[in-house]
């Protein structure tokens, strides 16, 4: 077994020895005829209580659902109006983000770069065991169709999620974090490596366990990734069993638009537009 | 099929509109700012510092500041205002091309939450029965006390102060140009938020303004009260007062800030103002396409050095 392996599993095994101990609860002013919402407290690994957001069709099911993993920010979006009429959908807080900020609070800008000297410390360990935690949730539920599971978020993290978690049909990638970072270098990232230059291996070290490249053989299900430029995606569409690249016209509309058909398509639903 | 430039949107002005916000002014205690610089945050072009003063009803409120390490001051100044769920970026960009650049995290924003921390969602409809208590009265107050800040440092020059951002940023853009006329010089308002609000409720199933459908979901008989706190803080009642130019820009499909509402605001500002819009685009409001014109716009008004 690599270190790789041996760290990822680490990962599996925490969490297997944490049962989530899931709480709903009911949340009416976002609960209509057409769906029911909650709010959704997990354990994770650490062990840590993460938050989620869950919406349910209204009807007999099994629906189609769809995981939403975070974005890179402290607040995640409520799973929206048209995405509640279509699917079951369970967004993911992961630790240190809103609604899951305790006891740990996440710095905006600060996160990315939190414990990134070493693999073990490195925050995103946590963050992905959280996405983890929530697919489980997702995959458990008696009235998910099996056959129409799609894992979809900004970021790899959406990635990660299916790489290490069987059962997602679709996945969708709206944008890069991990991939070819120490080349893009965002500027939390520049940053730390100009304070901590000695520590450039280290973190370079750190960051090739979450390289999208060497999950992404393990990736069963069928992938978009929505890329700047296509080219510079290649390597990772490569690495992927059956994925596709969708080059982003930056016309946000009309990408959501694109988007949101792609979901629909792979989980046998009507596409639908945010803005009528 | 939607014609957003034809739209009509209307929103009752409170007859104490002018009051209201003169008292709320009144009321706001000495800034009593701190500076600390922030190495790891600094570069060889910009400095950082960590900023707080003392805003309405006396909390404390966060912001970064930056500066130029090239060029003499007085610099021009930028209030970089942040969107609803978003943290204020450390505005180094702004100052690699000029200027001072004070970047505000309002009340309930991560480094300002130690006293009021309504959450996303749940600050649009925070205490929104009443505009007095109402959680973005002391929100907009604190981006108007940022202004003032700016106005007491010496390496500003007080007759080049600008205001940036899109979103939430663009609408309390038109609400601080509004309450401080004689300090602003120009505002670049993105996707104006926070203007035309019950009227956007209603085209649009997006947050933040979804929100408002929730409350009232909850609570029906509490429209006409919303209806009238959000008419103090709406930002087709603050156009009137504007006098600096606005760049106005929108995306034709923005589910998130209709675009009638943003045709509302360039309609209710006085004078003329610079609207690009942007066809097949939402939220982003033309971005990337946008970034040069901001530019353009902000330097021609506040002339940072070299430009």
């Amino acid at each position: 077994m690599t270190d790789f392996d041996r760290y990822w599993e680490t990962v599996d095994d925490e969490l297997r020895r944490l049962p989530a101990r899931p709480v709903l609860e009911k949340v009416p002013a976002r609960t209509t005829d057409d769906y029911t919402f909650y709010d959704v407290w997990l354990t994770s690994a650490g062990p840590y209580r993460i938050f989620g957001y869950l919406s349910v069709p209204t009807g007999p099911g099994p629906f189609p659902a769809v995981l939403e993993t975070p974005r890179y920010g402290s607040v995640n979006q409520v799973p929206h109006h048209n995405d509640r009429l279509r699917y079951l959908v369970f967004t993911v807080a992961h630790r240190g983000q809103r609604r899951a900020d305790t006891p740990f609070a996440a710095a905006y800008p600060g996160l990315f770069t939190r414990g990134i000297e070493a693999p073990v410390s490195y925050v995103y360990r946590g963050i992905v065991a959280d996405c983890l935690r929530g697919a489980e949730f997702l995959l458990s539920r008696d009235d998910v169709d099996r056959d129409r599971v799609a894992v979809s978020g900004d970021d790899e993290l959406a990635l990660f999620t299916a790489a290490r978690r069987p059962g997602f049909t679709a996945l969708r990638v709206d944008g890069p974090l991990f991939y070819r970072i120490l080349e893009s270098q965002p500027e939390e990232l520049a940053d730390h490596l100009r304070v901590h230059p000695d520590a450039a291996g280290a973190v370079a070290d750190t960051l090739s366990y979450f390289d999208p490249v060497r999950h992404a053989p393990d990736v069963a299900a069928t992938t978009l990734l929505a890329a700047d430029d296509a080219s510079w995606y290649e390597p990772l569409a490569g690495a992927l069993p059956d994925a596709a690249i969708y080059p982003l016209t930056h016309e946000d509309a009309a990408d959501n638009n694109t988007l949101d058909a792609w979901l629909a398509g792979q989980l046998g639903v009507e596409p639908m537009t945010r803005f009528r | 099929m939607r014609v957003p430039e034809a739209a009509t949107i209307e929103v009752s002005r409170p007859v104490d509109f002018d009051e209201f916000w003169a008292e709320s002014l009144a009321a706001c205690p000495a800034l009593e700012p701190s500076f600390e610089y922030a190495p790891a945050l600094s570069t060889d072009t910009v400095a950082v510092y960590d900023v707080r003063y003392t805003s309405y009803q006396g909390l404390r409120v966060a912001a970064w500041y930056t500066t130029p390490r090239h060029g003499a001051p007085p610099y021009p100044a930028l209030v970089t205002i942040p969107g609803y769920i978003s943290e204020p970026d450390v505005p180094r960009r702004w100052s690699e091309l000029g200027y001072a650049a004070l970047a505000v995290a309002p009340r309930g924003k991560l480094r300002s939450n130690a006293e009021f921390n309504p959450g996303y969602p749940g600050l649009l409809t925070d205490n929104i029965a009443d505009h007095h208590t109402y959680g973005y009265r002391g929100f907009y107050l604190d981006v108007v006390r940022a202004v003032d800040l700016l106005l007491e440092r010496s390496e500003v020059d007080a007759d080049r102060i600008g205001l940036q951002g899109s979103s939430q940023g663009g609408g309390l853009g038109i609400s601080t140009a509004a309450l401080r006329p004689d300090a602003i010089v120009c505002v670049s308002a993105g996707a104006p938020y926070l203007c035309g609000i019950m009227a956007a409720t209603r085209l649009t199933r997006s947050y933040p303004y979804e929100e408002i459908t929730e409350y009232l979901r909850v609570h029906p008989d509490h429209e006409p009260l919303v209806t009238e706190t959000v008419s103090y803080y709406d930002g087709l009642n603050f156009a009137p007062r504007v006098r600096a130019p606005v760049l106005i820009y929108l995306g034709m499909e923005d589910d998130v800030c209709p675009p009638e509402t943003g045709f509302a605001l360039h309609r209710a500002l006085p004078g003329e103002h610079p609207l690009h819009t942007y066809p097949s685009c939402g939220h982003h409001a033309g971005l990337p396409w946008v970034m040069p014109v901001i530019e353009e716009f902000l330097a021609g008004h506040l002339k940072p050095e070299g430009r």
